[in-house]
Formats: structure tokens, C-alpha cells, sequence
């Protein structure tokens, strides 16, 4: 493996780490700001291998990325934690036995699937060689654990975008899309974000409701 | 830019232009859009662009025709049924959530790209959100949160489809992928099995169905109509087309027999009409489904399916929406004797739960007919017998809650607004009319 390869491997495994971070975490804002951590890795992969790929396409993806993921998503979210938010946090959730049942999960999922289906994918370019798909799956079912293992709006909120950097690193280490298709997914996601973010004032857990029930 | 493209942009655009009417009559506007697309869509049929940025082959005209017609029933239904109601989100903006919506399940259909398809299709998401906090309530908040949590989360995992497609063909281009051969067999084969999950999630596919009931039933019931009568049919079309790239027919035929045997089983036990009509919905869309993974008569069966069912569940909402607007209850024992005192609705209420539980001789029924010919001929006949047993339950548990509600004694409600039933008994009729020309067509091409 080559020194740009560990490099992008460190970073990768860092966003997982931080993935494993807002799971062990209950308060809200240093969750909304774990994700603006993963967003930033993310784009500096693009910029990284950006660089040593020399196209374009991976700076603007990058940028893109601080911009809409980093910076207005988390600002959205930000504003609408009721009250002081550096103390808002989600009440009644056994965290430590989340992030034991996240560690299982993952393991199990993303390896039996990596290895069942993603392996014989080639990943070309700077990666090729390399098994660093493992990392955006990772990041993709830890979002849907995520969203799986909480009530909270906000902390599902971000289960959602969590789930969506694994897809954007998906496709980052395997092929990306092209960048009109790419920015409009990324317009998606915030539109909803902008959207659920009205909802969020209004209903802030979820619990099961007899009207909705069968 | 020829005469057809430009029909097919202003298809799409027609219904954003409308919403320009935001500080003046725009329910009026959206009622002209949708007669505008809808003439417009018809004529389609004689002029369609040559595959470029859109792609429109038939199969895309049945689904064109289908949207705009829906929801030109939904925005004329809609004037009246929000009046005076729209607590969540004021009447114009309702419009104008009603009107995006619409071309975004427009341009889901026309794009001819894969991934500007799941764009389109994660719009509709985004755009129909709001629409179901119309009424607000604790109820409502609570669906249009799950709806959106639930249906976002599968439909980005559809996007690991589309990155697949993109790394085994080098390119998103609808048209030119499915009439070229497949290069990566492995990756064209994951990316047709994610479909299924990623798209299932918004078609009903059990076991990821489960936004489905609560949206429908707390949605205002014009929205429920567009839910079930064209979203969903939307979402399985951009389904189908993934599919088309390497059809996989054993594991979308059993996943669609699985969720019409969980919906029909979920529709025994309802104590609320709009519920009940959701997984009724459920159980037509996984038929469809069927119909669709097996080719040949299946898609015709499939699209009169789907054709038929979308005015007879539009039918069924429209008229859930006049009981509960005089009845006040959503649920099925508090509702009795409508055929004495709301006629128009206990008719129309009676036709269209004929219609999408595939009475002869709706056009449901020919569509499910072919469906099931199809299934023969290819001598699945374990199939065959599970989908029949499942179908005769759904049929029953439908037929005889309608039935209580219609024919039972009591009632003493009167009709809140006679355009309201007369656009619910207009759409109940349709799918009659579509069963008695295909009868007939069948007839004379015999």
C-alpha cells in the first residue's frame, strides 16, 4: 500500500470513528458538529485524490460538500435546537448499549455484505487495489442504525445524512457520477433537511400512536 | 428543440408555472394545469420526442397519462375539500406543494437518465412532505415524519443503483442502457436487487411498506388519491426501468407475492377505511410489480392494472374524504347507512372498492387476468395458487367493510359538497369504462 493509500485509508477510518462518535453521543449540537467533522473528511479525500488525479470534477465535489453538507445543512439544524442548545440532548437513550449493538452490526453487516457482494468491485485510479469500499458501507448502515436506534428527530436527521456521506464516499472511491447529477442529489438533501426542519419544531420525538397503529 | 420536446418541457413545467399563481387564484391555475397536462399528455401519443433528454416509449405515456389526470381530479377535488381546513399549511401553499409536487413526478417519468430519475423521485419526497401536515395534528406530524425518514432512507440506498449503473455502463442514459446488452453482469445484477429495496420502499415492496398506511391515512385525501393512484405507480416505474437493464424475475415475483400476501393479511384486521385502502393499495402495487417482472402479457396486464387502479383508489380517497368531512370518524364501524343518506358517495364509495379489488368487469380485473395468464404460462403455478388465495381474502376483507358501510342501518349524514362527490363518482366510474373498451377492443381484435 502506498503512502497516499494509508493517507486515504486514515481518513476514511477517521469518518467511521466519528460515525461511532455521534452514536455514543446524546447531545444534540456536538452531534450536528460530528457530522460537519465527517462532511470536512469527506471533501478532503475529494480534494486529495482531486489532486493526484488532477480533475476538476473532485475540487468542485469537494467544495460542494463543505459548502452544502459542512456549513448550511448544520446551520439549519443548529437553529432549530429549542432553547440553550449546547445543553439540549436527547433524554432516555442506554447509549452504551447502542454503541455495543452498533459495533455488532456493523461488523457482521458490512462484512458479510463487503465481502459477499462488494469485493469484486475494482476500484480504479490512486485506490486501485484496494478494499476501501469497506469504509463509505460502514458509514452508510451506521447512518441507517442510526436512524433505526433513536427517537429523536434531530439524531435521525442526521442518521439520514450520515447515510448519505456513505454514499457520496461511495461513489467518491469507486466511480463518481457526473457533477450535475451529483450537486442535484446534494440539493435534494438539503431541500429535505430545510423541509424536515419545520417538522422538527413541531415534533421533536416519536413514539408509537394508537391512530397509526396495524 | 422540435415541436415534441417542447410539448413534453412544457408537460412538466406547466404545473410550476401554475404555482406562479401563488397570490392569485392558484387553485383555479392548478385546475387549468392539470386540464392543460392532461390534454397535452394525451396528445403525446401522436407526437413523442425521439429518445434525447427525454425518453417517452409507451410504457411512460400510460404513467403520463395516469399523473396528470389524477391530479387534475385531485386539484378541482381539492378546491373544496381544503377550504376552511388547511390548518398545517395555508390553502395557496397547499397549491403550490400540490402543483411541485406534480412536476417532479413528471419529470421522473420524461428524464431519461438514471440518476436525474432518483433526483426526480426524491423530489417527490421532499415536495409531498408538507402536504401531509395539511390537518395538522400530533397524528399527522407524526406520519409526515415517518414518511419522510422512512421513504428517504430507502430511496438513497436506490442510489447505490444508480453509482452501479453508472461504474458497469460509463454512462446514466436510460434509452441507450436498456436496448444495449449488459457489459458487468455483476454489477448490473446488484444494482437491479438494490432497486427493489431502494424504489421498494416507496412502491410498498414488504417489509419496507410501513410509511405506507400511516401517510395515506393522515394525508388530506386528495393527497392520499395522488399517493396511491400515481406516486407510487411513479416510484415503481422508475423501479421497472433499473429492472429492464438485466430483469431478475425470481426475486422481484417473490418479494411481490410476499408483500400481497402481508397487505392482505394487514387488510383482515383494519378498524379504519383510509388504512384499509393504503394496503389495498400495497396489494395492487406488488401485482403490478408482478406484472411487470414477468414481461409479455404481464405488462400489458400490469399497465391496465395500474391504469385502472389509479381513478378507483382516487375514487375510494375522494370518497373516505366526503364520510370523514360528514361523518367526522375515520373509523369503519362508526360509518353505516351511506347508500341512504349519501348516495352519490356510498355509490361511488361502492364502485371504486369494486374496482381495485379487481371485480369484473373493471379494468383491474383484466389487468390482474392478464397478469395471472402470464404467471401461467410460465408454469409458476405454486405462485399462481398463493396470489389467488391472497387475492380472494383482499377481495373479501375490502368488499365486506364497504358493504357494512354502505348497506348497514343508521347513517343520517347528508353530502358536504356536491362537487366533491360528483368528481369521486366521475373517478369511480372510470375504471368501468376502461374494463368495457377493453372488452371491446378485445372483441374486435378477436
Amino acid at each position: 500500500m502506498t503512502l497516499i493509500q494509508t493517507g486515504i485509508y486514515l481518513i476514511a477510518a477517521l469518518v467511521t470513528i466519528v460515525a461511532f462518535y455521534i452514536q455514543g453521543e446524546e447531545f444534540i449540537r456536538s452531534m450536528v458538529r460530528a457530522q460537519v467533522v465527517q462532511s470536512v473528511l469527506i471533501a478532503a479525500i475529494s480534494f486529495i485524490i482531486g489532486i493526484i488525479e488532477a480533475s476538476v470534477d473532485f475540487f468542485i465535489l469537494g467544495v460542494l460538500i463543505i459548502i452544502l453538507r459542512g456549513f448550511l445543512i448544520s446551520y439549519f439544524l443548529e437553529r432549530r435546537i429549542p432553547g440553550k442548545s449546547s445543553i439540549k440532548y436527547e433524554p432516555n437513550v442506554n447509549l452504551a448499549y447502542y454503541f455495543l449493538l452498533d459495533l455488532v452490526f456493523i461488523v457482521i453487516s458490512v462484512f458479510i455484505i463487503f465481502y459477499v457482494v462488494f469485493s469484486s468491485f475494482r476500484v480504479s485510479g490512486v485506490l486501485a487495489g484496494t478494499e476501501v469500499l469497506v469504509f463509505p458501507l460502514a458509514l452508510f448502515f451506521q447512518g441507517l442504525f442510526l436512524i433505526a436506534s433513536r427517537k429523536s428527530t434531530f439524531t435521525q436527521i442526521i442518521g439520514y445524512v450520515e447515510e448519505e456521506n456513505g454514499l457520496v464516499l461511495f461513489a467518491i472511491f469507486l466511480l463518481p457520477v457526473p457533477l450535475i447529477i451529483e450537486a442535484s442529489v446534494f440539493l435534494d438533501v438539503l431541500a429535505l433537511v430545510v423541509i424536515t426542519s419545520i417538522v422538527v419544531v413541531e415534533k421533536q420525538t416519536h413514539e408509537k400512536m394508537e391512530e397509526l397503529k396495524g | 428543440m422540435n415541436a415534441a420536446y417542447l410539448i413534453s418541457l412544457f408537460i412538466i413545467l406547466v404545473p410550476g408555472i401554475a404555482s406562479a399563481f401563488y397570490y392569485n387564484n392558484i387553485g383555479k391555475a392548478s385546475i387549468a394545469s392539470g386540464a392543460i397536462v392532461t390534454a397535452l399528455s394525451l396528445f403525446q401519443f401522436f407526437l413523442r420526442p425521439s429518445p434525447g433528454t427525454f425518453f417517452i416509449g409507451n410504457i411512460t405515456w400510460v404513467f403520463q397519462v395516469m399523473v396528470t389526470s389524477v391530479y387534475l381530479l385531485s386539484a378541482i377535488y381539492s378546491t373544496r375539500y381544503i377550504r376552511g381546513h388547511a390548518t398545517g399549511i395555508g390553502e395557496r401553499t397547499y397549491f403550490l406543494l400540490l402543483n411541485i409536487f406534480t412536476a417532479s413526478m413528471l419529470f421522473s417519468l420524461e428524464i431519461n437518465n438514471y440518476g436525474l430519475m432518483w433526483v426526480g423521485i426524491e423530489a417527490t419526497t421532499i415536495s409531498s412532505a408538507l402536504l401531509l401536515i395539511t390537518e395538522k395534528s400530533s397524528t399527522s406530524l407524526e406520519a409526515a415524519w415517518r414518511y419522510i425518514i422512512i421513504v428517504s432512507a430507502g430511496v438513497t440506498f436506490a442510489f447505490f443503483s444508480v453509482v452501479l449503473i453508472y461504474y458497469a455502463f460509463g454512462s446514466l442514459d436510460i434509452y441507450s442502457i436498456i436496448h444495449g446488452g449488459v457489459t458487468d453482469a455483476l454489477a448490473a445484477r446488484i444494482a437491479v436487487s438494490i432497486a427493489l429495496i431502494g424504489f421498494g420502499t416507496k412502491v410498498g415492496v414488504f417489509p419496507v411498506h410501513t410509511w405506507l398506511p400511516d401517510a395515506h391515512s393522515e394525508a388530506p385525501s386528495p393527497v392520499s388519491a395522488m399517493f396511491s393512484g400515481v406516486l407510487l405507480p411513479v416510484a415503481l416505474y422508475a423501479m421497472y426501468r433499473v429492472y429492464q437493464i438485466d430483469p431478475f424475475p425470481a426475486l422481484y415475483v417473490w418479494f411481490g407475492i410476499v408483500s400481497i400476501a402481508a397487505a392482505s393479511i394487514f387488510l383482515g384486521y383494519q378498524r379504519r377505511y383510509k388504512r384499509m385502502f393504503a394496503y389495498s393499495t400495497m396489494e395492487n402495487m406488488n401485482f403490478a410489480l408482478i406484472g411487470l417482472s414477468i414481461g409479455g402479457l404481464g405488462i400489458i396486464g400490469a399497465l391496465l392494472l395500474l391504469l385502472s387502479h389509479s381513478y378507483g383508489k382516487a375514487a375510494a380517497f375522494f370518497s373516505s374524504g366526503n364520510i370523514l368531512r360528514a361523518t367526522g370518524s375515520r373509523e369503519i364501524e362508526n360509518v353505516t347507512g351511506l347508500a341512504r343518506s349519501m348516495p352519490a358517495t356510498g355509490s361511488s364509495i361502492l364502485l371504486s372498492s369494486l374496482a381495485v379489488t379487481g371485480t369484473p368487469p373493471f379494468g383491474t380485473f383484466f389487468g390482474e387476468f392478464l397478469i395471472l395468464l402470464a404467471i401461467l404460462a410460465l408454469h409458476m403455478y405454486s405462485q399462481l395458487v398463493i396470489i389467488l388465495v391472497f387475492l380472494f381474502l383482499a377481495f373479501v376483507s375490502v368488499n365486506f367493510n364497504v358493504s357494512r358501510m354502505v348497506f348497514g342501518k343508521g347513517g343520517g349524514y347528508t353530502e358536504t359538497d356536491r362537487v366533491m362527490s360528483t368528481i369521486a363518482l366521475i373517478a369511480s366510474v372510470i375504471p368501468l369504462v376502461i374494463g368495457i373498451v377493453f372488452l371491446v377492443m378485445v372483441n374486435e381484435i378477436l
